[in-house]
């Protein structure tokens, strides 16, 4: 359609554009004294980062406690997800089921989170990080049910009656045969979970009541404070575990919805 | 495993919702005296809801939108480069991006102080901050806009370039333009059909996350009006308490919506396919 | 004549529909039934009745004296095979082969020696370390044999094995499966839409049609009888060669 040169250099722009970002945030937590007009950083040093690591800013504590609650959450949701879809995906009522998986994923984080804060609360989970699992589980799990939906087909199906007349109890049919196919999806499904837990913001400030203190938390903080060096280490932060992921393994990235 | 499903993704959300129009309708609630519609008319007279439901529907379509052109733009021009190679690569890290970190990214670009401004004052355009156009906490909200445009871009363009390999798109343009079609026509009347086909859960879900966006207008949006998640943390947070039933209310409302949308594409297809 | 396998009255209905109507037979000891219909008249749900993979609604199965109908599919000795291979793809060919036998904990040794010589019958030694994805079709439904016999079921049951193979190797594989069977005794339904086939495959013969199954007392009634169409066959192929007797003249 275009001449290839122009292609190229539009190729070349393009890449620009999408890691300028990064790049750009990571020499803002560098910076110092950054402000208009200057177009570059007038100086760079590390005081930034050092005040990251020591125990006072509390911004190794919620990377701990984001990295925790993440992992936990997507073990959590996965797993649930695999096993919830393989009920629904051959059930009558198909449908209904995949509609109903479709709400709390579809719905806001933090209207979601609205909704089920006076429950949390009876149930004594807001307020500490059991309310934020709980919560971004909820959330989660809708979306791992409907990822995972399409892995068992007619091909998988048969694979496991085979499994039967060969003598094989579910356990081993579960244990040798379907989750070591299912294991590149279920490592998708993890990975896209996790990053469903790390990412947010709404359900963590309504559940967590401002007592858990996340990553996202911790930016958005730093930004209200126009601390902006900061905010931008934090985000660095957030952003590179996730980065360091997706490029690793980049089939992770196309199953997501 | 249906019942654990239903107990524990059905039930709460289901109770949530009911509690919420409990307590808009009166009866619940700290402050709440039994039955009454007053907050309903008074919320849905004031004019602010609307507004903000005007808005947030506004943005959700600009966005999905642009991010379709844009995204087809991309796919359909490097096709198989958009999949493997440096681009593919460097598609990828807009995904890493949080909502609040790309908000704080376009404030540090577009607001007065920015460096866009800055950019601009070295070529002599301003000459001062204040000259510098509002692109964010604009009523537009063109900084929301493009915020979420830089996140939601990379993964469409990425999403159709795999979608138009999956679907031998390539073959049937060729079998198109064997039946006589052109370039134009064939992406009218072929491409863009199957792959917004395709792609439709995907895009009414991202019309949704847009709409029901938070943190993006939180750090980027106007006084007035207000993307609606932000509308009803503001009232739900604030030590007035008789702002609640408002918040409730419209959360039972912005759930209605979602529910009323998903309901309505499903019934078209099923919404099960993963890319 | 001992009954090996005993089916009476086996009726099945999918949402109302009769897919299996009072299906009755017997089969003895280490021979093959080879069942003919077309497709869709029920062949699938006959044999997975059969496994236990459907319910049935009505109707007695019992195998060798034993009474199958509640049991469940692994508690029947009953194999099924269906068109495609379904060779584990995150196991090697051998790995595959011996998979009943792991599920059983059959030690290492024994395992050995029952895999390499069923492995030697088939042709499959050269392929040993392959993965599924690395055979041509004749050598994965070679390797799916191989992982169905080795558990040494009382039952085998085959639906269309073959159909999805380029005719050369069908043919292979025909000669493959009669010389198996005989050397392992093995007692099995062959299921197929093909008259060639089911006359090579079986001792004992029966046609499926409507969801009735008619056992044959012999090959010649089989052949006899006009409802299989062998009789038209071949009267087909002797118009050919009249026609091309005609042109030669």
């Amino acid at each position: 359609m275009w001449p290839k040169l122009a292609r190229r250099i539009f190729a070349a722009a393009l890449s620009a554009a999408c890691v300028f970002p990064l790049g750009y945030l990571l020499v803002l937590s560098w910076a110092r004294d950054w402000s208009f007009p200057h177009i570059l950083p007038p100086r760079l040093d590390a005081s930034v980062w050092s005040r990251v690591w020591d125990g006072g800013s509390g911004i190794g504590a919620s990377l701990a406690t984001t990295a925790g609650i993440a992992a936990t959450v997507a073990l959590l949701a996965t797993f649930s997800g695999f096993l919830t879809s393989r009920v629904i995906a051959r059930h009558p009522h198909r449908s209904r089921f995949v509609f109903l998986a479709h709400v709390p994923f579809a719905m806001s984080p933090v209207i979601l989170g609205t909704c089920l804060l006076y429950l949390f609360i009876r149930l004594g989970l807001a307020g500490h990080i059991g309310g934020v699992v709980a919560g971004q589980f909820i959330f989660s799990y809708g979306y791992s049910v409907i990822l995972f939906l399409g892995f068992w087909n007619e091909r998988i199906h048969a694979l496991e009656e085979l499994v039967f007349t060969l003598g094989g109890s579910r356990r081993q049919m579960f244990a040798r045969v379907l989750l070591p196919i299912a294991k590149p999806m279920l490592l998708v499904g993890f990975f896209q979970t996790f990053l469903l837990s790390w990412f947010d913001y709404g359900l963590t400030i309504m559940l967590g009541s401002g007592r858990v203190v996340t990553l996202t938390m911790k930016v958005y903080a730093y930004i209200a404070a126009a601390d902006f060096y900061l905010a931008a280490a934090c985000a660095t932060l957030l952003i590179l575990p996730p980065l360091a992921m997706l490029l690793l393994n980049r089939r992770l990235l196309l199953a997501r919805i | 495993m249906l019942g654990f499903f239903t107990a524990v993704a059905v039930v709460p959300v289901a109770w949530g919702f009911l509690y919420a129009l409990a307590y808009s309708l009166g009866l619940v609630g700290l402050l709440s005296h039994g039955f009454t519609l007053e907050h309903w008319q008074r919320v849905l007279d004031a004019g602010e809801l609307w507004r903000s439901v005007g808005y947030s529907l506004a943005i959700a379509a600009a966005t999905v939108t642009l991010t379709v052109i844009f995204a087809l733009a991309i796919a359909l021009t490097f096709r198989r480069h958009a999949r493997r190679g440096p681009l593919s690569y460097a598609l990828h890290f807009p995904l890493a991006l949080p909502p609040i970190v790309a908000a704080l990214f376009v404030f540090q670009m577009l607001s007065g102080a920015g460096l866009v401004s800055r950019i601009a004052f070295r070529l002599g355009w301003i000459s001062e901050i204040r000259e510098f156009p509002a692109l964010i906490y604009d009523r537009a909200g063109i900084g929301i806009i493009l915020t979420h445009l830089a996140l939601a871009t990379p993964f469409f363009a990425l999403l159709f370039a795999q979608l138009y390999e999956n679907e031998k798109l390539a073959d049937y343009t060729a079998l198109s333009q064997t039946l006589g079609a052109g370039r134009w026509a064939c992406l009218r009347r072929v491409v863009l059909p199957i792959l917004l086909r395709r792609a439709t859960a995907n895009l009414t879900l991202f019309f949704i996350g847009v709409f029901g966006s938070f943190e993006i207008p939180l750090l980027l949006g106007p006084q007035a009006p207000q993307m609606i998640s932000v509308l009803t943390q503001q009232k739900f947070a604030l030590f007035d308490l008789s702002q609640k039933p408002a918040a409730y209310l419209i959360a039972v409302l912005y759930t209605a919506l979602v529910l009323g949308l998903l309901f309505t594409v499903f019934r078209k297809r099923e919404l099960a396919h993963v890319a | 004549m001992n009954t090996f396998l005993r089916v009476e009255n086996l009726a099945k209905a999918f949402r109302g529909e009769s897919v299996l109507r009072g299906v009755s037979f017997g089969l003895e000891s280490h021979r093959t039934l080879s069942v003919l219909g077309r497709s869709g008249c029920g062949k699938t749900t006959l044999l997975k009745s059969l496994a236990g993979l459907l319910e049935i609604d009505g109707g007695e199965i019992s195998l060798q004296g034993h009474r199958l109908n509640g049991l469940r599919p692994q508690h029947r000795n009953v194999v099924y095979l269906c068109q495609e291979p379904l060779l584990f793809p995150h196991l090697d060919v051998w790995e595959n082969v011996v998979f009943g036998l792991r599920l059983r904990g059959v030690a290492e040794t024994e395992l050995r020696t029952r895999a390499e010589e069923l492995i030697q019958s088939l042709e499959l030694a050269a392929h040993t370390r392959k993965m599924p994805a690395q055979l041509s079709g004749g050598q994965r439904q070679r390797a799916a044999f191989g992982r169905a016999l080795i558990v040494q079921p009382a039952l085998l049951l085959l639906d269309e094995p073959f159909s999805n193979l380029d005719p050369e190797i069908r043919a292979a594989m025909q000669q493959l499966f009669k010389r198996v069977a005989r050397q392992f005794a093995i007692t099995s339904i062959f299921v197929t839409h093909d008259l060639k086939e089911s006359l090579l495959m079986g001792d004992r013969f029966a046609h499926l049609a409507e969801g009735r199954l008619h056992v044959y007392e012999t090959r010649e009634e089989f052949i006899a009888d006009p409802l299989t169409g062998v009789g038209r066959e071949i009267e087909f192929w002797n118009s050919i060669r009249s026609e091309a007797m005609y042109a030669g003249v």
